[in-house]
């Protein structure tokens, strides 16, 4: 994510008493350990036992017995190391820290008098605010700022600390000497292409005798890839008949003989891993336009493990979709094509970390 | 090249006579028909210029600059029972290289002779593994390329068939020549190769009634099993390490395994297998509660995976029990939490207990660089009270790289 300084809207030319910090929070890892064995020429000596490991060679300490050694992950999690890919259908979270951080005063010396010694300032009424630009949209959106509970779900209570304490509302917060005032964002990304995420901090500036309003933006830009590749078709399926001569023949039957012969139709659908890492589906459904029902014929009939996609790999799925029968005319559009509706998609990566697409509406080409 | 597993196919396909003959040992010695171990010279492993200089410069100057850094006379083991890594992986190459700098380092790491194969082995065994645990290990891969076939013929006992090199010093160089060669399909089919090695022992140990052998073949054929699985992973297939994995007989019942593969299930992004595996005591409690605070991370209900990080914290230290992972996991749910203030005090009283693993330092200069502008004054003094901290057998010296300077 690169990052620059808006033109500053500020008139004062002095350095700023608040400072910007950001983290994307995409989901911590677990971390990797290569354990060695002791030396066995030294195990007489350390008195470790043959195949005992160096101790230095395990990601953490514990005398808990809860690293399980010598496997390659541990349960002790790393904070994300960088930004890293984004990706359409993930939710793109990032945490906002603002900071008070006046520079130390320098110590007096003959060429700074004391009478030049800035004044003690103190930092009120802190505020972050951001906006997301996306490709797609002609202006930004305001982005809701947590402390969140869970994913997206305003917390409860707000029972933060220090500074954060009484930040969950609109007003700000006064801040003390290394005092940080944290938030977080989430943001569902929908398109491929360039975002940018707005972010302005304002605080009032108080010294002794007077005070200013200051403000300053930072924009952090980065780009969202597609992360599936999705490729549907659907081709139609002789009528029914097994169903429909045990339903009973009631009056209407004369009236529509659409109902008694069920139209079915056969929707596959090619979904291509196109992001770097690996993703395990989670489900894929289909969500249907009324008077239309579906079969899934994919892993979990078969009773299969989830599918897992390393990059580039493709997974085939298939539904057979038919009319519900239940009288309810099924959706056509004005060529006379069968509206299905959409086929979603929830997929998980590293550490539970989820992504969702739908498609746009899929049909059939009408084959009466 | 004879290959090990030819060998030992050669020697499983020989009728077992009931006593050693000396016909035996001369029929032994014919396929490879080379020189005899004692006599086999092990100098090109002596050369310097397989060796890379360390430079101190990686280190911050707290660490530097400090009593607690080892004299060269220091005595190789005691090195290792310090933490004192860099200073041995030093000591071993001046060993092997016939190059002290002194008398008195020479006295200290004597010159290796180059037919002592055992003691050569050995010294390369920590050189390589002293440069794994300083966070080397690009310089270790190279170093070990020098090693060349390891299953070459000249490694092994022309009448044992036993391979010369230590196990360990065998399964390390395996790990480092498969990123040396970047081939990562190397490490396992020479796991492979060396759990048929651990079989046949196996049977060896069980018919002579050799118990302790047989123990320690064992443990080396799980062991196997388990280094294959992360050898999956790190070639990224991360769904051929469950199918692995899900072979894998849990022997030992310590719930070490349940765990391994419900982290495996969570790098992988399937939460409710990750929480299958350790369901009904299968991971044992603390390991089960562990497993389910991560899968409430994962899901990214932080509040919940915070009480239960909280709970266990609680509890462990009810019962005098310490662990790392359980304070640094708390510390990280916070963050995600926008509580990062408490976060911070949390790790950095991991600090003051004496606690330093590369993740707590990362994390915690992680957190600085969130918290101002002026990080690195920070992270400097963390790199101080780091430093002051007692040489252990856990590592003491810390690069630049773990705080993030």
């Amino acid at each position: 994510m690169s990052h620059q300084r808006y033109p500053s809207m500020d008139p004062v030319k002095e350095p700023h008493s608040v400072s910007l910090k950001v983290l994307r929070l995409s989901r911590p890892s677990l971390v990797a350990q290569h354990t060695l064995a002791a030396p066995s020429e030294l195990q007489p000596t350390t008195g470790a036992a043959p195949d005992d490991l160096v101790p230095a060679s395990l990601a953490y300490r514990s005398t808990a017995g809860t690293n399980p050694d010598p496997f390659l992950l541990t349960p002790i999690l790393n904070l994300p190391p960088s930004f890293g890919s984004a990706y359409v259908g993930e939710t793109f979270s990032c945490t906002l820290c603002a900071n008070q951080d006046i520079p130390p005063e320098p110590p007096a010396t003959a060429q700074t008098p004391a009478k030049v010694q800035p004044q003690k300032k103190s930092i009120r009424d802190v505020k972050i605010e951001a906006e997301m630009k996306t490709p797609g949209s002609a202006s930004a959106q305001k982005l809701l700022l947590g402390p969140h509970g869970d994913d997206g779900t305003p917390a409860a209570t707000a029972e933060a600390t220090g500074a954060a304490a009484d930040a969950a509302g609109a007003g700000g917060v006064d801040l003390e000497p290394g005092q940080t005032l944290q938030k977080i964002v989430n943001f569902d990304l929908k398109e491929e292409g360039n975002h940018v995420l707005a972010v302005t901090v304002s605080y009032y500036e108080a010294t002794e005798t007077s005070g200013r309003t200051r403000t300053f933006r930072k924009l952090y830009q980065f780009v969202c890839k597609g992360s599936l590749i999705v490729r549907t078709k659907v081709g139609p399926l002789p009528y029914n008949t097994a169903t429909t001569r045990k339903v009973p023949k009631p009056a209407e039957d004369d009236e529509n003989k659409q109902l008694r012969q069920k139209r079915r139709w056969i929707m596959e659908a090619q979904l291509e891993n196109c992001s770097e890492d690996a993703m395990q589906l989670e489900r894929v459904v289909l969500n249907l336009e009324t008077g239309l029902r579906y079969r899934d014929a994919n892993w979990i009939v078969s009773e299969s493990p989830r599918p897992v996609l390393h990059p580039g790999e493709v997974e085939q799925v298939c539904f057979v979709v038919e009319e519900d029968g239940k009288g309810s005319a099924v959706v056509e559009d004005s060529d006379g094509r069968v509206v299905f509706g959409v086929l979603g998609i929830g997929w998980r990566t590293e550490m539970g970390n989820r992504g969702f697409l739908s498609t746009g509406k899929l049909g059939a080409r009408n084959t009466r | 090249m004879v290959h090990i597993a030819d060998i030992f196919g050669w020697l499983a396909a020989r009728p077992r006579s009931a006593t050693k003959g000396p016909l035996d040992a001369d029929e032994a010695s014919t396929p490879s028909g080379i020189v005899p171990v004692t006599e086999r010279d092990f100098s090109h492993l002596l050369r310097p210029e397989i060796f890379h200089q360390l430079s101190p410069l990686s280190i911050p100057p707290p660490f530097r600059n400090t009593t607690k850094q080892p004299t060269p006379e220091t005595p190789i083991a005691e090195l290792l029972a310090h933490g004192q890594f860099r200073a041995a992986a030093i000591a071993s190459v001046q060993a092997l290289t016939s190059s002290p700098v002194s008398a008195t380092i020479a006295a200290a790491h004597p010159p290796v002779d180059p037919s002592d194969y055992a003691r050569v082995f050995s010294l390369f065994y920590i050189r390589l593994a002293c440069l794994c645990l300083i966070d080397s290990m690009p310089l270790a891969a190279q170093e070990a390329k020098a090693l060349e076939d390891l299953n070459q013929a000249y490694y092994l006992d022309p009448i044992t068939g036993a391979h010369l090199m230590p196990w360990e010093l065998r399964l390390l160089a395996i790990r480092l020549q498969t990123i040396g060669f970047g081939d990562p399909r190397r490490a396992i089919m020479s796991y492979y190769d060396m759990a048929r090695e651990a079989h046949l022992q196996i049977g060896k140990a069980a018919k002579a009634h050799e118990n302790t052998d047989l123990e320690l073949w064992k443990r080396r054929l799980v062991e196997l099993g388990i280094k294959v699985g992360g050898a999956l992973i790190e070639m990224e297939d991360l769904a051929g390490a469950a199918a692995h994995m899900a072979t894998l007989r849990d022997t030992a019942q310590d719930g070490k395994l349940a765990t391994a593969k419900a982290l495996l299930w969570l790098h992988l992004g399937d939460v409710d297998a990750a929480s299958r595996c350790v369901r009904d005591g299968k991971g044992g409690p603390v390991c089960e509660k562990v497993v389910l605070a991560l899968v409430d991370m994962a899901n990214g209900h932080f509040e919940d995976g915070l009480k239960k990080w909280t709970e266990l914290k609680a509890e462990l230290e009810e019962n005098g029990i310490q662990d790392e992972m359980v304070g640094a996991n708390l510390a990280v749910c916070l963050l995600y939490l926008g509580r990062m203030q408490e976060g911070r005090q949390i790790l950095e009283s991991l600090v003051d207990e004496g606690q330093s693993s590369r993740t707590l330092l990362f994390n915690l200069s992680t957190m600085y660089e969130l918290c101002t502008d002026r990080a690195k004054a920070l992270k400097a003094r963390l790199a101080d009270r780091v430093s002051n901290l007692e040489p252990t057998s856990h590592g003491w010296e810390k690069t630049n790289a773990d705080f993030k300077l």
